[in-house]
């Protein structure tokens, strides 16, 4: 795996170097966390639209597998290196990027946090969703669905980062407010929804009164969904309630797998996140906290959402 | 003569521990109890519960099976992972995008991976590259390919034929008849069993099991009856030799990345019998489980020894910690701990296994009660850090606060009331004593790792019995089961020279 490294370290200089020769644009770095999953590859979207509307040269890089922090401190370190004017990350671990983010703050580098906060060093910005608020609203809304006393299922994230947590203890706080006697079995996953799969398979086998699963995210899902269908499930029969607003859960959500998505505005995420970058790039001031909002997708809102981020 | 009772154990103990699979298999059964003991509602040793981890296992089984040849050959597929997720990608693909009918489509994606092979193979056994070098490009190369042919994107919908490779059931139509009351005669007596069996059997039997059982069965009859088989033991155990015997060992060598590949192609599909749709990120660090199922199973990173039954035992210990673990609903982070744990016992007990040596066998079992000791040990004693850890760094936070300095998030967390402090003295002093004495239980058990003294054990067994009172009566019942266990290890492992003796001279006399 470390042998990957050097190679995400060198297109990233060669991107910079060979652009900053033909023109004279400002450069702005922009980390992602992944370039394959559904949900990032709309954040990342927006960040390229954003940057061709400010006229600023965008150079992205992913990592070599999700939640590889070692590559991602080493181009964090190149764009640094080679004079990028803001920089943009979305970091695969909150705490492990701290010490990159203040030198290079203190060199004079805005960086914007995107989608997941730096715990232990201050940020130019940070935008995201607030994790926390919008669980609760799943929380809450999960409630909904079932009746006090039914026992249901939470597919988490990864809970050594900070979204994986929030989404966690927002949802477990507004759920077991609402209904104190049910019962919430935990599947653990690191954000994989081969891992959310196998998981509810195995606590559904051993449950068979589970009525309700909420996933942390909408890979979680999806894996769910096909967890149910391996087990002979219909659509409706176990409720599944999602994360993230994705187009294969929403699609999902038509077919009456999924009664409930907390949508996050997935595109503002990273048309926001470059938008301030680039403003912080030319000494402009920007907001220390961007909140990019949340959309309730239900059966019934759903032609609406679908409408508004472009799903046809 | 009639044998008596106990040779006759003693036979099967010695024909058992032969096997290569021996140290993954008793890992199973001991965290299978290990579950059993700590999950409530319907039992773990559930015929559905079973067949959903023997589900699960089948896509990632196939690949490790495929990644056990090429070990025997002392050779390694650090790509499978990658070109499964590859495979998986574009079969579904060709099939949603291209209009491939679905055989098409699955002919497509096998022969891909038996190409991948024959690359990969060609340039370890003809050009002399070292398998690692050559299978870690691929790794990179082939994750590549897969994400850049697909756009990364997952495919809208496969087509129902996928689920023959995973979720479809084959008693499912059967049910439906019965219910719809289409059956006569015995097909209605069967289908009317089938229907009230469902939700405690007949669910769960699914294609993927069956198919994963079929495959192995399959390769090791291969491996054990056909030629190729003993040719890439005899590869994997001295490659000079087998080539100076007139083995064409560079054919033989890439035959077996090929079929490395095309297991690993071959899984791909198992895995989109159940998965929601294809996409190219499917399959990341599946070859490091592959190699750890190969390896917990027996067989030998440096070839010439092992067995697909030990692998098919790995991969599903491997499942097993998975599933087990997430139906015991133990805390994210303890489940990586204890995945370890397993894994080392499992290499351990192969280790002794292999070792034949009475002294190894009774440490290892020295150490298991050790270990039990260790776990009731950390029962008091848990709270009783946790209460002390508090209160230090409550200590040391104020301590920086008094100095003048400002206080980071974190360490303000660290202050705690008066009410916090009282609450955690009282856990310390409550705690104490029966701490000290289940740290003793935990010294003391760790003597007869070195003399083998045998009224020592006794003594030390009996100990381990007599703690369970104060430690009820103060209410930890819980630890009664690592206590009575621990005990019995004990005195087990008193009977291990004779066990040993005796089984030499059976062999002997055979």
């Amino acid at each position: 795996m470390k042998n990957l490294l050097p190679k995400f370290a060198l297109v990233a200089f060669f991107a910079i170097t060979s652009n900053a020769a033909i023109n004279a644009q400002d450069v702005i770095g922009y980390i992602t966390k992944s370039a394959t999953n559904a949900g990032w590859m709309m954040i990342n979207q927006g960040a390229e639209d954003a940057a061709a509307e400010e006229g600023v040269k965008l150079v992205s890089v992913g990592p070599a597998f999700q939640g590889d922090l070692s590559s991602q401190l080493e181009v964090f370190e190149n764009l640094v290196a080679q004079g990028a004017k803001a920089i943009g990350i979305a970091p695969v671990d909150s705490a492990g990027v701290a010490p990159a983010v203040t030198d290079a703050m203190s060199s004079g580098i805005p960086i914007i946090a995107i989608d997941t906060g730096v715990s232990g060093a201050e940020v130019t910005s940070f935008v995201a969703t607030d994790n926390y608020a919008v669980a609760k609203v799943q929380g809450a809304v999960a409630a909904t669905l079932v009746n006090d006393g039914d026992t249901v299922i939470y597919v988490t994230g990864n809970q050594a980062q900070s979204t994986g947590q929030e989404r966690r203890n927002g949802f477990m706080e507004a759920f077991s407010a609402a209904r104190p006697g049910s019962k919430i079995l935990e599947v653990p996953t690191e954000w994989n929804s081969q891992q959310a799969q196998e998981g509810v398979e195995a606590v559904l086998n051993s449950n068979s009164d589970v009525k309700m699963v909420v996933n942390a995210w909408d890979g979680g899902t999806m894996g769910a969904k096909a967890a149910l269908e391996n087990l002979g499930y219909g659509a409706g029969d176990v409720k599944l309630v999602g994360f993230d607003g994705a187009s294969d859960a929403i699609a999902a959500m038509d077919e009456g797998w999924v009664h409930a998505d907390t949508a996050q505005m997935l595109y503002q995420m990273g048309y926001q996140g470059i938008k301030a970058a680039a403003a912080a790039a030319r000494g402009e001031t920007v907001s220390s906290r961007i909140d990019t909002g949340f959309f309730l997708v239900t059966p019934s809102t759903s032609g609406v959402y679908k409408q508004m981020v472009g799903i046809n | 003569m009639p044998e008596k009772f106990t040779d006759t154990i003693i036979r099967a103990l010695v024909r058992f521990f032969k096997a290569e699979w021996s140290g993954a298999f008793v890992a199973i059964l001991i965290l299978a109890l290990a579950i059993e003991f700590s999950t409530s509602g319907r039992p773990f040793f559930h015929p559905t519960n079973l067949m959903t981890i023997l589900n699960n296992s089948a896509a990632i089984g196939i690949v490790a099976g495929g990644m056990t040849l090429v070990i025997i050959t002392s050779g390694i597929d650090l790509s499978v992972g990658s070109v499964m997720g590859m495979t998986a990608a574009l079969t579904g693909y060709v099939c949603s995008f291209w209009g491939f009918p679905p055989w098409m489509a699955i002919l497509t994606g096998l022969s891909l991976g038996l190409l991948v092979g024959a690359f990969q193979g060609t340039l370890v056994a003809y050009f002399g590259m070292p398998a690692f070098i050559a299978t870690l490009a691929g790794l990179s190369i082939w994750r590549g390919t897969g994400h850049l042919s697909t756009g990364a994107q997952a495919t809208p919908k496969l087509p129902i034929n996928f689920d023959l490779f995973g979720r479809f059931n084959p008693f499912a139509n059967l049910r439906n008849e019965y219910k719809e009351g289409n059956l006569e005669g015995y097909w209605e007596t069967f289908g009317s069993f089938i229907d009230s069996n469902w939700l405690n059997f007949f669910r769960t039997f699914q294609m993927s099991m069956l198919i994963f059982i079929l495959f192995f069965l399959t390769l090791s009859i291969i491996i054990t009856n056909t030629r190729y088989g003993r040719y890439i033991y005899a590869i994997g155990s001295n490659a000079v030799g087998a080539r100076q015997s007139g083995i064409n060992t560079s054919l033989y060598t890439m035959m077996t990345y090929m079929l490395c590949s095309l297991s690993a192609a071959f899984g791909a599909l198992l895995f989109l019998g159940r998965a929601p749709y294809a996409k190219s990120d499917y399959g990341q660090m599946w070859e490091l489980d592959a190699i750890a199922a190969v390896v917990i199973g027996g067989t030998s990173l440096f070839g010439g020894r092992g067995s697909l039954w030990g692998t098919f035992m790995g991969v599903i210990l491997l499942k097993l910690i998975n599933n087990g673990l997430t139906l015991a609903q133990l805390d994210t982070f303890w489940q990586m701990v204890v995945t370890g744990v397993i894994i080392l016992l499992a290499v351990g007990i192969d280790l002794v296994r292999q070792s034949k040596n009475p002294k190894n066998v009774r440490r290892l079992l020295v150490s298991v009660s050790s270990f039990m000791a260790f776990l009731t040990l950390m029962t008091p004693a848990s709270l009783f850090l946790k209460a002390q850890i508090s209160i230090l760094e409550h200590n040391s936070s104020k301590s920086i606060q008094e100095a003048g300095e400002k206080l980071a998030n974190g360490q303000t967390a660290r202050l705690l009331g008066p009410k916090e402090i009282d609450y955690f003295q009282q856990i310390i002093s409550s705690n104490t004593w029966i701490s000290v004495l289940c740290l003793s239980l935990f010294i003391i058990s760790l003597i007869p790792l070195y003399t083998p003294n045998k009224l020592l054990t006794v003594i030390i067994a009996t100990f381990f019995i007599f703690i369970i009172l104060p430690l009820i009566k103060i209410g930890y019942s819980v630890t009664s089961p690592f206590l009575i266990f621990g005990a019995i290890i004990l005195i087990i492992s008193l009977f291990i020279d004779i066990i040993f003796e005796r089984a030499r001279k059976l062999d002997n006399s055979v």
